[in-house]
């Protein structure tokens, strides 16, 4: 392995500031862990949508708590608006409008996709001494991650992945058959809402650090590998998600210093790279396969 | 508006008697169901232990409807259901073209889906009771060659055997089906039909079906549910009685009733 970046930078200079990078790895790890494994829910449920329009709601969050202190003069910290919107569009996911106002849950999802990216965008203009901090939000160029993103990071990680370890089967029988699981008298609406809150959250917390960009990757393209690799292992499904998320997240970082990159376009270019090499890795098993089939 | 029960008016001597001993799960008691109208009269209807009571009716007839209002994924616009205990246990095998195909689950992991009830999911792995319990529903549903295999692989008849064989390891004592054969060919369809009978006589289940294979549900059923929600009817009794009804003959004509071998 060639220790030289294109940049100049080598593995030695790496390890010689690791204490300043390993926060952001250490969060960029646990984010795609949790997030990889979040999103085989959001592919096979079909919510891609969801957690494009959360994560656009997140940014809103973080933006809308620079301009509430910069022009109202009412200070808090970014974090918590990037977790309130996400909950807020969570909510709104979570009712179904259909039966009283006659639409579907995609024309609320559109909603708050649409209104969440503008008034990110219309709100940032107003606020243009934080351009920097909008454009870290939105697109992950941050480098550094503050103490207290890091924590909120790993706490709420933590949290989603012990309750997703311990209710793993009632979560998984209620996502994929709800009419089966409801008449075996399990708490379907409130299994699904445990998914789409757990999303909401980690969303807000991970958008906050590692900006609106990568965390859409992470909740979409690690577990768009997996799905092509582990057929028939549902667990092996969703641990390989997220072990893709967590070497997205790690390896985007790692590429970002190397080359001097972007680290969220860096992180998300690594997350879709993992697509094609699961295609690879796909037609290999197939290939074994055949051999095993032919020799028998 | 009529809900006609012609059970209670011409059942055999013998028939009322294997009524009287079977005892009754749940009552619908003038159900009325529908999205936010009614679409069918109202309902008085009871759901026994030992019979095999298929629901038939053309497209949107209302079976859907109240075979989700029966098992409470829908409320009922009035009237209500009655089950005989709260923790009545219930299996619901739904359409095989209801789950997702890309799911990535073995046939094995979606029966032991089965043995989940109530808030039992709150442990991470499944007990040896439960997994014992999945491989004997696995061989009696004839399901066992293929029960390692992904569910997407499976032909729609293994898929159904699958389903079946979840339905088995609930150790339900209500089984309720939604079209299990939709997609079988005739020879596959009788034997679900025959394996849903023995189901009903010999494990003393109720098990009721929503079929829209006339012939082979008269064969087997020991009862039928005829819902036409244009015409506002509901018909309910043994296969004969049904299938002779002026209304129902008016809709369908001479219904050929498929006799089969016994065995299978």
């Amino acid at each position: 392995m060639d220790p030289t970046g294109a940049g100049g930078m080598t593995w030695k200079d790496f390890f010689d500031a690791f204490d300043l990078f390993k926060d952001p790895i250490y969060c960029a790890a646990a984010a795609g862990f949790v997030l990889g494994f979040l999103g085989v829910y959001v592919l096979l449920r079909r919510m891609v949508f969801v957690s494009a329009a959360v994560t656009q709601s997140a940014g809103l969050g973080v933006a809308l708590a620079f301009y509430s202190a910069i022009h109202l003069g009412f200070a808090f910290d970014p974090i918590y608006g990037a977790i309130g919107l996400s909950l807020i569009t969570t909510t709104l996911l979570l009712a179904d409008p259909q039966p009283r106002l006659g639409i579907t849950r995609e024309s609320v999802l559109g909603l708050a996709f649409a209104l969440s990216g503008g008034a990110a965008v219309v709100v940032g203009a107003k606020i243009a001494q934080e351009a920097n901090q909008i454009s870290a939000i939105l697109f992950g160029t941050a480098v550094l991650v503050r103490a207290e993103d890091l924590r909120a990071v790993l706490i709420v990680g933590a949290l989603v992945t012990v309750i997703h370890f311990w209710a793993f089967r009632g979560l998984a029988f209620a996502t994929f058959d709800p009419g089966a699981a409801r008449v075996q008298r399990l708490p379907v609406t409130a299994l699904s809402a445990v998914i789409l809150l757990s999303i909401g959250l980690m969303v807000g917390v991970s958008a906050r650090a590692l900006g609106a960009l990568p965390v859409f990757a992470f909740s979409t393209l690690p577990a768009t590998a997996a799905l092509l690799v582990s057929r028939r292992r549902m667990r092996l499904t969703f641990l390989l998600a997220a072990l893709g998320g967590a070497v997205a997240g790690v390896g985007g970082y790692l590429l970002a210093f190397f080359k001097e990159l972007p680290v969220g376009a860096s992180q998300t270019v690594v997350a879709a790279l993992l697509v094609p090499v699961a295609l690879g890795a796909r037609g290999m098993i197939s290939l074994f396969r055949l051999g095993l089939r032919a020799r028998a | 508006m009529t809900m006609v029960s012609l059970a209670s008016t011409a059942a055999t001597t013998t028939e009322r008697a294997a009524d009287t001993s079977a005892s009754a799960l749940i009552t619908c008691e003038q159900l009325v169901v529908g999205w936010n109208r009614p679409i069918l009269p109202p309902i008085d209807l009871t759901i026994r232990r030992g019979r095999l009571l298929a629901v038939i009716g053309r497209n949107g007839s209302g079976k859907t409807t109240w075979f989700k209002t029966l098992i409470g994924l829908r409320k009922p616009l009035s009237g209500r259901v009655v089950k005989a205990r709260p923790d009545l246990r219930i299996a619901y095998v739904p359409q095989v073209a209801q789950l997702d195909p890309i799911l990535p689950v073995r046939a094995r992991e979606l029966v032991l889906w089965g043995r989940i009830n109530g808030w039992g999911f709150l442990r991470p792995f499944s007990s040896r009771v439960d997994r014992e319990a999945c491989t004997r529903a696995l061989a009696e549903a004839e399901a066992t060659a293929f029960a390692d295999k992904p569910y997407a692989e499976l032909s729609e008849g293994q898929k159904q055997r699958v389903l079946f064989a979840r339905m088995l390891a609930t150790d339900g004592e209500l089984a309720l089906l939604d079209e299990p054969t939709a997609a079988m060919d005739p020879v596959a369809e009788r034997d679900a039909y025959r394996r849903l009978a023995r189901l009903a006589h010999e494990k003393h289940l109720a098990v009721v079906v929503i079929s829209h294979s006339l012939g082979v549900a008269a064969r087997f059923a020991d009862e039928l549910l005829w819902l036409d929600s244009e015409g506002q009817k509901v018909r309910h009794g043994t296969p004969d009685e049904v299938l002779a009804d002026e209304d129902f003959r008016e809709q369908y004509g001479d219904v050929h009733v498929a006799h089969a071998p016994e065995a299978s």
